[in-house]
């Protein structure tokens, strides 16, 4: 957790900036001119920011990814219910030229720590809580069409890896094989110019993405990896982007297919379309990180009857649960998917979620035994 | 028998004729739950429930309950004392003789039921004859001075408003008779523990010498409960009735005044009621009275009597002395003389309470009131008993010309038509028409269709003069009203109308810091707690202390002893303290004029009130309850005869008809507030939006140089003026903190009778004492 990573307040030193950096600090000085100049003619300085919502995105059936679309929020200074919106805006514009100037990076919150201070006169500070700082970061992303990396800003590491790959990690080579229980860390930022892959360093297979942490640790605990020559991952819940960014890096550098096993419940369904076709929220990160040939191996809806399960590992779907599952079978890339929609709707009739640690009441190892390699032999996935 | 339940009477261990004490106790019983049958009754002490009645109770009794023996034991008692005879002690036994009791029942010589053993043939109790002996005639003033509560002398605080209400309610209705624009002085004088002095002085007409005792010693005494007119008073009990409380509670005479003209002696009496005969017995001039003869002769007289009166050429005062409790706030007699004054702004109130405190209503008015035309009842109004009582008093004319002559709106073709209705000949004779034929005349009139009641009969105070009132008296910056057309309600006619007035700040905060010092000097107030509830008017004693508590001074502390530097404290504390805060909705509800101040709950105007959605008009209001805001309401309903749900005239029956022209009244005052509060808050919203952008501008200056060299001051300037630009209305108004707005009134088009006040300048608000050299001495 390099989260209060203080930065260095020392008059800053001539960086040399890479050819990245100085297309974003283009952008940043972009963004600021524009303001003196609508100040010079009366004018009121605003910005449009793209919007990120549901109704912002469409699903492209051509690169199977979601898209941000055209529309865009008007965010206006002399707006009552926006000021304070832009001068935060502007806040953390600044902030990231710091970051670049000075050529470090920092966490989301040693971002707020530096941002946050009392304006002036007033008993009211610039941000009150990280959340507020991490959706204005989210804003000048798009607004700059930067992503968090160029922007020298990165999240906690969240997500681990094993198998049969080697990788350089800031020029450290990691031998994944050799992670013991912990496995490797994911970091947050895995650009190239962090995270070098190479084509002949890895043996393994493919990739099998699990849901948790304590699944994960199943599948490493028998040597899945080892005996079927694959990489093991997982997210901890919703994948962070590091993640999502490493297995689309490894699916399209190293040709590796990318198998999921994740629970049986509309959050497992929503997890796997975020790896497949991207997230919501960061429509316009979806062609860097998204991954349409992703498949979901499990757990199925079948599963139940299939694997012969006891009637103690059901529970119950909420009314939340049916709502999202509802809403996740409109989704336009689940629409056209009789297999899905059958899927999503045998759930419902089901009334009950699996999680895959359900399958432990078999036998322990039974999910890295049987199930998973029955699916993988089968070749019976969704997809 | 009906009473299969268990019913004891039980006498006392000691008792003798004098005091026994009876017990029903009974399960089950169907007779029980209707009669008004009280645990205990001692036998010199008549029963509340009017004794009368006992005969009564009798008759409708069945002949074998046990009641009949609790009565016939006290009417024994009472003959007994005459003879002297022994009583028959009874002890009943329960449930084991259930049984017998009822097996007895049937024979009505054993009707008592109280056949124990068998062996002992039960007596009756009393005979008729005996009963006859305690059966008298009950005087007006007996009955009412045991049900004082009836007339609002519930309790020593109610008393005191009570006697004020109606001495007060008197002098108008008289003056207003007269065509003489009213001036009442208000004198409330503590005389000992619980016991105050009040005395009622107006300029009216006058009261001829020989009336003067019946008006003020005779209960049901009046001039106004014969006619169907729109008056304040009307039964004629009201002020005899506080005399008599007085005489009652301080033994004190009712002291009388009366002149009729300048030149002519005024007549002077003390009078006391006798409450046996309802008669008023005179004790000064040895029965007579005392004429005191006018000009400087008399003034001496007046001195020398120890008489109150303010000198005027004509006019009344009547001195009470009775057991009271003065309190402030809800239900006092200052809530009710400065309602009085909002609703009649023609009269000039003077008002000195407990502590010498002087208070004047001002007139805003110099006209008095139209006179109110006397109508003939409407034949929807009517009830059956009252149409047979009309057609026996009527002298003989046949039925045509009895409705036409008698009742408001009936024509001949309508006479026709209702008589037809009822099978009647309309030239059948008044004399003929017996009580079947009343009935059928009663059914026809409500089959038959019938135009409404002339509603000219009606005054109400209008629009103009209800804004004066509310700003004479109420504190506030904004005033409006509006008067509903005539309407009727079960055949009477009735008219609604409602003002507000909206104080946005306190008066405490418009005070500047030369002022307050000023004020502190001139007042009298022993502590700065009086000196804020005295001075400032709407404030309350919780608001003082509120105050007082923030300026962290003790409450006792003395006003013209401050020390400049608690002055200071004590002036920030009267500017940021919300006074306002959880303050709600003030309704003030008015029935021809006359303050109703209690039972709100129970008043269609408060139901009203609380039925209709503030929150569109910009007012914050919770389901259900009255809305919150520096606000007052007042209703007024005009009618010939107004609804009231009881007796005490203390709350307005829930008509529809009358619900919705109150509701239609409100919108129109409520639309009126919300235009106002909008326009308000918009100003409000312009300057606040300077604020916030002005807050961020530097911030955002910063931040763009950070970025792109660009000077930062030089940034700010411009951000700065693209901001005055926006806010430029804010701008406009800012320099009279966002109010200015009042001093354009063709700017906000409110249509007619609102009144926007610049608040500070409001002379109602702040009470200037002014120092006479008389009451330094005192």
């Amino acid at each position: 957790m390099a989260k209060r990573r203080t930065v260095k307040t020392a008059r800053k030193a001539a960086v040399k900036l890479s050819p990245r950096d100085k297309k974003t600090m283009a952008r940043l000085n972009g963004l600021a001119d524009r303001v003196v100049s609508s100040a010079k003619a009366r004018r009121d300085p605003y910005v449009d920011i793209p919007s990120r919502t549901l109704s912002n995105i469409r699903y492209s059936p051509r690169k199977r990814i979601i898209e941000m679309g055209p529309s865009k929020n008007r965010r206006q200074l002399f707006d009552l219910s926006q000021a304070k919106a832009y001068m935060r805006t502007l806040l953390v514009a600044s902030g990231c030229k710091t970051l670049l100037d000075q050529g470090k990076s920092t966490s989301l919150r040693g971002l707020f720590y530096m941002l946050k201070r009392t304006i002036e006169d007033t008993k009211e500070n610039t941000f009150d809580v990280q959340n507020e700082c991490d959706t204005i970061i989210e804003d000048v992303e798009v607004l700059l069409e930067s992503i968090r990396e160029e922007l020298h800003l990165y999240a906690e590491n969240r997500g681990a890896m094993v198998g049969n790959i080697t990788l350089t990690d800031r020029g450290d080579p990691i031998n994944c094989a050799r992670m013991g229980s912990g496995g490797y860390a994911i970091p947050s930022i895995v650009e190239p110019e962090v995270v070098e892959l190479e084509r002949k360093k890895c043996d393994a297979k493919f990739i099998l993405h699990v849901e948790k942490g304590t699944v994960w640790q199943r599948f490493n605990e028998d040597k899945f990896w080892e005996k079927h020559n694959c990489i093991l991952t997982h997210g901890a819940g919703q994948p962070p982007r590091g993640v999502r960014r490493l297995l689309f890096r490894m699916h399209n550098e190293l040709k590796l297919p990318v198998y999921c096993v994740l629970d049986n419940d509309p959050w497992g369904y929503y997890i796997y379309s975020v790896l497949k076709q991207g997230s919501i929220n960061l429509a316009f990160e979806s062609q860097r990180m998204a991954i349409p040939d992703a498949k979901y191996l499990g757990l199925r809806s079948i599963d139940f009857d299939r694997c012969e399960l006891a009637d103690s590992v059901k529970i119950a779907l909420n009314d939340n649960d049916k709502k999202r599952a509802k809403q996740i079978a409109n989704y336009p890339w689940f629409e056209k998917k009789p297999k899905w929609q059958r899927e999503i709707k045998k759930m419902i009739s089901n009334d009950f979620k699996l999680e895959v640690e359900s399958l432990i009441s078999k036998d322990i190892s039974y999910v890295t035994e049987v199930y998973v390699p029955e699916r993988l032999e089968a070749r019976d996935w969704l997809d | 028998m009906g009473c299969g339940g268990l019913i004891v009477l039980r006498m006392s261990a000691n008792s003798g004729p004098d005091d026994q004490f009876l017990y029903a106790e009974r399960a089950g019983c169907p007779w029980y739950a209707g009669i008004p049958c009280r645990p205990a009754l001692g036998s010199d002490e008549t029963c509340r429930y009017n004794p009368h009645n006992w005969y009564k109770l009798t008759t409708y009794l069945p002949a074998a309950h046990p009641h009949r023996q609790y009565i016939g034991d006290v009417a024994l008692a009472t003959a007994k004392r005459k003879k002297a005879k022994p009583t028959t002690k009874k002890k009943q036994q329960p449930a084991k003789k259930k049984s017998a009791r009822n097996a007895q029942s049937k024979s009505k010589s054993e009707s008592n039921g109280a056949a124990t053993n068998g062996a002992v043939r039960p007596k009756r109790r009393t005979t008729a004859k005996a009963m006859a002996a305690s059966q008298r005639d009950i005087s007006v003033s007996e009955f009412f001075s045991k049900n004082r509560h009836l007339l609002g002398f519930d309790n020593p605080r109610k008393a005191l408003l009570t006697t004020v209400k109606e001495a007060v309610d008197n002098s108008l209705d008289a003056c207003e008779e007269a065509g003489i624009l009213p001036e009442i002085w208000v004198h409330v004088q503590q005389t000992g523990n619980n016991r105050y002095k009040v005395g009622i002085q107006d300029n009216g007409p006058g009261i001829l010498k020989k009336q003067i005792p019946l008006i003020f010693g005779k209960l049901l005494y009046g001039s106004k409960f014969h006619r169907l007119r729109q008056s304040r008073g009307q039964q004629g009990i009201g002020i005899s009735a506080a005399g008599m409380y007085g005489v009652q509670t301080t033994g004190k005479p009712v002291k009388i005044i009366s002149k009729v003209s300048p030149r002519k002696p005024a007549h002077y009496y003390e009078i006391q009621i006798d409450t046996k005969k309802n008669q008023p017995r005179i004790l000064n001039g040895r029965g007579e009275g005392v004429d005191i003869p006018p000009g400087e002769k008399g003034a001496r007289a007046i001195d020398k009597h120890g008489i109150e009166w303010v000198d005027a050429p004509h006019g009344t005062r009547v001195t009470i002395e009775l057991e009271a409790k003065f309190v402030r706030g809800r239900g006092s007699v200052d809530e009710y003389l400065q309602q009085t004054a909002i609703a009649n702004p023609h009269i000039t109130l003077h008002y000195v309470d407990p502590d010498d405190y002087e208070y004047a209503y001002g007139r805003s008015a110099e006209k008095l009131p139209p006179e109110p035309k006397e109508i003939k009842p409407h034949p929807y109004g009517v009830e059956l008993g009252r149409l047979a009582t009309m057609v026996e008093d009527a002298e003989a004319m046949t039925l045509s010309e009895f409705f036409r002559t008698k009742f408001s709106r009936v024509t001949p073709a309508v006479a026709k038509r209702i008589c037809q209705t009822a099978g009647v000949s309309t030239r059948s004779n008044t004399r003929k028409v017996g009580r079947r034929e009343a009935d059928l005349l009663y059914q026809a009139i409500q089959k038959t269709k019938i135009s409404a009641p002339a509603t000219d009969c009606i005054c109400p105070i209008g629009e103009d003069l209800i804004l004066k009132g509310l700003h004479e008296v109420v504190p506030g910056e904004f005033y409006t009203a509006a008067m509903r057309p005539p309407a009727v309600y079960r055949g009477n006619p009735f008219q609604i109308e409602v003002g507000l007035a909206y104080g946005g700040t306190a008066p405490t905060q418009n005070v500047t810091r030369e002022l307050l010092l000023e004020l502190l000097e001139e007042t009298d107030a022993r502590t700065v707690r009086q000196f804020l509830i005295y001075t400032f008017n709407g404030l309350g004693p919780d608001a003082a202390d509120k105050i007082i508590k923030a300026a962290g001074l003790g409450t006792r502390q003395t006003p013209g002893k401050m020390k400049p530097k608690e002055v200071d404290k004590f002036f920030t504390a009267m500017k940021n303290v919300n006074i306002a805060d959880g303050q709600s909705m003030e309704v003030m509800r008015y029935a021809n004029r006359v303050p109703l101040q209690f039972q709100q709950a129970a008043c269609a105007v408060t139901q009203t009130v609380t039925g209709t959605n503030w929150r569109s008009y910009g007012l914050s209001q919770s389901r259900g309850s009255l809305p919150r805001g520096p606000v007052s309401l007042m209703v007024h309903i005009a009618s010939v005869w107004v609804p009231f749900t009881s007796e005490s005239k203390e709350a307005i029956a829930n008509y529809p008809e009358i619900q919705k022209e109150i509701r239609l009244g409100l919108q129109a005052v409520g639309r009126k507030l919300g235009m106002y509060l909008r326009r308000r808050l918009k100003v409000k919203q312009q300057s606040d939006r300077r604020e916030i952008f002005m807050r961020y501008l530097k911030e955002v200056a910063t931040a763009v140089s950070d970025i792109n060299g660009v000077k930062q001051s030089e940034l700010y300037e411009q951000l700065i003026k693209v901001a005055k630009r926006r806010t430029a209305e804010a701008d406009m108004k800012l320099d009279d903190r966002g109010r200015r707005i009042n001093e354009k009134p063709e700017e906000l088009n409110l249509g007619d009778n609102v009144l926007i006040v610049d608040p500070t300048q409001h002379k109602a608000a702040i009470n200037r004492v002014e120092i006479e050299e008389e009451a330094d001495e005192q």
